[in-house]
């Protein structure tokens, strides 16, 4: 088979070890996938190395035009590296595309970039660009847009620019800048990074909804403002909480012509967070596809004659204590046996079963999925409130009255009370309450014990980096664990997940062993969409493709 | 009538004074400056990350040389970055630093940026009131004329079985709150699961294409609840003349009851519900919070919420300017009305 990887180049030897994994049943199809396209191997070739054939593009044959209307919260929008929200991805995708992009089966596949190639020792990551791409205002797209790009998700002087923490070792931790060098445009469609340490999440990092590629222009502007990109949509109007209108852009010729691009218009809708209220609007034929379907809600929408899709994700919530709030001049959860009996009090199955209607798999408090490829599997945890109640009463904790904080919102509220009624049945006194979105997301890292909800990220690693390793901006948990935090960084150098999985099962152990977090389940997600409407389908990091939406001929 | 005039428009100037500062005051409190920042920065920033925002957007600022910026009295704040750009107050829509104004504030006609919306805090005020009075002025319309004609009714002759039916009826709606009524009639009359579908349950597409099918049901709900009161000051008011001297008299002297009603009881039976329907004005306002938020009505109400639950500086003292207007000119209404009502009454 020729040309079976992204670049031409032969295959990474460590994709050959894993598909070997794969046929001794070491690892799964979506393990396998993840790991062999992140070493750059294209996709099909991929399955064909396993001795699968790649599933087809829908085959449904789509018709040009049409309106396609989006139920979506409509927030305001900023620069891409600030999104902190899929929802502000969505609405710019039309017309500023990423690098590459995460499939809901693990594998990556290339969109602005053609290929990628990631040296043995995972210092070196090789960026070939797509050639023949230019942005709508006519420039051609090189390799310095590219090397722009990097420069300023490296910028972590920028307050809120989370592509910071994305860009590991290329962030020079004193300048808080890219590194010297580090960013090469080898020619005009070839970049070069190259990495003072090893980091594999580099390529993953780049897939995620703040790393939209945008034109030298932009400058720290709203994209809507200033619209300039390589997509086939542009923006006609933006209303932060009511609309936003995207059109098809006349006056561009996109590089991938043909397939896709299929309707004139797409129209985000917000309907507010009730999701009454959005079934209402499906009731009243007012929107073709919801972004997201919650709780009791996805069986009244099936009813409706809506078609259910179904993504299984690593996204999860996370009851977390945090290590170093204060509550009246004391750090009541400092002491590890105090979030361990928290952790021992509460059977994840029931949480599950309560809070999320039983939509998910169960998780073991380390927050690593067993859709990461470095999973590795632990002993089952043990649920033991009279044991909680004892390891409570060592550290003296067993009349203080927690208050557990949760957003007012659906599962998060259903999924907290299930903790706290556990919590109760334990014998601890547990106070709820419950603060709205608007008032919840101001603190949501400094609340003592809270929930929290936290979308997938394609590798084990890069959730712990993210949030549990110390000082993070994310750390919400006030997590600081020097094995913990010296493990990671050796774990995030190695690229053979094989290798890496033996760290990982320390850093999973830490997890339970410290009580970091209570972590109940890992959420399927669900959208519904109109019957005709084609690959309208679920992603498991949120993300609506509009530009390869349909209607059925 | 001059005098009177100025009087009032001294007072909507001091009142409107006085609230923004107090708003501002309040907006500008340490932690909802940082919720500001969150908000706008990134609901993930650290508390450095927060304090150094805020430096860079003059908000370290003393309080009362900001409100001189709003009012556009003082010069707004200008900040150069390490790298030499200048960003301010002033400086936005890509005019250069150098040309951009010194001031630019209410007295220059600039109600400053709503941080929700990303727009002209005057610009949000003006589409969501333009939305909100179109609600209510379909309200209105139903509201004003079937709470007059139920309450005359039910006035004209006390304890009747009339009286009774309709004023039962007017206490029905008026003790069924917004909450209530209009969960109901989504639930009867939008939903598969009644199967009645007469109406939709979301307003959302009325605000660009109102129809009778999407705009009907937000506008029942207010105007019921509303509607009941009124009926219940316009039959007080009606059974007090009724029983005046000089009604008695016309009937003495055998005029038809029609015309009792009609020429001599009406005109002074409405004194008391006319202030109470231009009360309903500013309550209409505020009120629709609620209504608008069950329909998904994006207007005045709705900009209200949002920005009192996000900290929107801007779009929360521009509120508070349009509200003390709205409220003092539909009072000054209602006192020019009361001259054309009762003439004993003057102006002076």
């Amino acid at each position: 088979m020729e040309n079976r990887t992204t670049t031409g180049a032969s295959i990474h030897w460590a994709a050959e070890m894993h598909a070997q994994e794969y046929r001794d049943g070491k690892l799964s199809r979506r393990e396998f996938l993840a790991r062999a396209t992140a070493l750059g191997v294209a996709v099909p070739a991929a399955y064909s190395m396993i001795g699968l054939a790649a599933p087809a593009r829908a085959a449904t044959p789509v018709s040009q035009g049409g309106t396609l209307r989006i139920q979506m919260e409509v927030h305001g929008l900023r620069e891409p590296r600030l999104y902190e929200w899929s929802e502000h991805g969505n609405i710019t995708r039309g017309w500023l595309e990423y690098l590459i992009h995460y499939n809901n089966d693990g594998s990556f596949t290339p969109v602005l970039a053609e290929s990628w190639e990631t040296s043995d020792d995972a210092k070196t990551i090789t960026i070939h660009l797509r050639q023949g791409v230019k942005w709508n205002n006519g420039d051609p797209f090189t390799a310095d847009d590219v090397v722009h790009n990097f420069n300023l998700w490296c910028d972590g002087t920028v307050e809120g620019n989370s592509m910071a923490t994305r860009m590991g070792p290329l962030v020079d931790p004193d300048t808080k800048k890219a590194i010297e060098g580090g960013i090469v445009a080898a020619d005009e469609h070839t970049v070069v990074l190259n990495l003072p340490a090893p980091d594999i999440t580099i390529l993953a990092g780049i897939a995620d909804y703040p790393a939209a590629v945008t034109h030298p222009s932009l400058n720290g502007g709203n994209p809507v403002d200033n619209p300039i990109g390589t997509g086939p949509y542009m923006p006609e109007s933006y209303s932060v909480g009511e609309k936003a209108v995207i059109v098809r852009n006349p006056d561009h010729t996109w590089w991938n012509e043909g397939n896709g691009a299929y309707v004139d218009r797409v129209e985000f809708i917000d309907y507010g967070t009730d999701p009454a209220t959005v079934m209402a609007a499906v009731e009243a034929e007012e929107v073709d596809m919801t972004y997201e379907s919650i709780g009791e809600f996805i069986d009244i929408l099936d009813g409706l004659g809506m078609v259910r899709s179904e993504a299984a994700t690593a996204a999860t919530i996370v009851t977390r204590p945090n290590q170093s709030a204060e509550v009246d001049g004391k750090k009541p959860y400092e002491d590890p046996r105090v979030r361990r009996a928290l952790a021992m009090a509460v059977d994840n199955a029931i949480v599950l079963e309560l809070g999320y209607a039983g939509r998910g798999k169960p998780a073991e408090n380390h927050h690593v999925s067993p859709i990461h490829p470095e999973y590795a599997e632990l002993p089952p945890l043990v649920v033991d409130p009279a044991g909680a109640m004892a390891l409570m009463k060592e550290a003296g904790m067993e009349n203080y009255e927690h208050e557990l904080i949760s957003l007012d919102d659906g599962f998060e509220k259903d999924t907290t009370d299930a903790v706290a009624a556990q919590l109760r049945d334990a014998g601890f006194k547990v106070n709820r309450k419950v603060l709205p979105g608007s008032t919840f997301w101001n603190d949501w890292d400094k609340y003592p014990f809270s929930s929290t909800t936290w979308n997938q990220r394609p590798l084990g690693v890069q959730v712990l980096t993210l949030a549990y390793k110390s000082g993070v901006p994310w750390n919400e948990t006030g997590f600081n664990n020097e094995e913990f935090d010296k493990t990671l960084t050796d774990a995030s150098a190695i690229a053979d997940a094989d290798k890496r999985r033996v760290l990982m099962k320390r850093l999973e152990e830490i997890m339970q062993e410290e009580g970091v977090i209570i972590q109940p389940y890992w959420r399927s997600i669900y959208n519904h969409s109109r019957p005709g409407l084609v690959n309208a389908e679920m992603h498991a990091q949120f993300e609506i493709k509009y530009q390869y939406i349909g209607f059925a001929e | 009538m001059g005098v009177f005039f100025l009087r009032r428009l001294g007072t909507m100037l001091l009142t409107a004074l006085v609230l923004t500062f107090i708003v501002f005051f309040l907006t500008n409190l340490q932690p909802n400056l940082e919720k500001v920042a969150k908000f706008e920065g990134n609901a993930r920033m650290t508390d450095a990350e927060v304090a150094s925002w805020l430096e860079k957007r003059g908000y370290t600022q003393p309080l009362l040389k900001r409100y001189g910026e709003w009012l556009g009295v003082s010069k707004g704040w200008t900040y150069t970055s390490d790298e030499g750009r200048v960003t301010g107050r002033c400086i936005r829509d890509n005019i250069p630093a150098e040309e951009a104004p010194q001031r630019c504030g209410l007295l220059q006609g600039d109600w400053g940026q709503s941080s929700v919306f990303k727009v002209s805090a005057g610009k949000v005020v003006s589409e969501k009131l333009a939305l909100t009075g179109r609600l209510m002025l379909w309200v209105m319309l139903l509201m004003v004329p079937l709470a007059l004609i139920v309450g005359i009714l039910a006035g004209m002759r006390e304890a009747s079985v009339l009286d009774r039916t309709l004023s039962t009826f007017s206490i029905v709606t008026t003790a069924t709150p917004e909450y209530v009524s209009g969960v109901i009639f989504i639930a009867v009359f939008t939903s598969s699961a009644v199967g009645l579908k007469w109406f939709k349950g979301t307003a959302t597409q009325a605000m660009e294409n109102p129809t009778f099918e999407n705009f009907f049901l937000p506008v029942l709900t207010i105007a019921l609840y509303g509607m009941g009161y009124i009926a219940r000051m316009t039959r007080a008011s009606m059974t007090e003349v009724m029983t005046a001297q000089y009604i008695r008299t016309a009937r003495l002297k055998g005029v038809s009851f029609g015309n009792i009603v009609m020429k001599h009881a009406l005109r002074n039976a409405l004194i008391a519900p006319f202030t109470v329907i231009m009360l309903q004005f500013p309550w209409l306002l505020n009120g629709v919070v609620i209504v608008e938020t069950l329909f998904n009505y994006k207007g005045f109400g709705w900009a209200l919420v949002q920005a009192a639950g996000n900290n929107d500086i801007q779009l929360l003292l521009a509120i508070s300017v349009v509200s003390v207007f709205v409220v003092l000119v539909t009072q000054l209404i209602s006192d020019i009305g009361y001259v054309y009502l009762n003439p004993r009454i003057r102006i002076s």
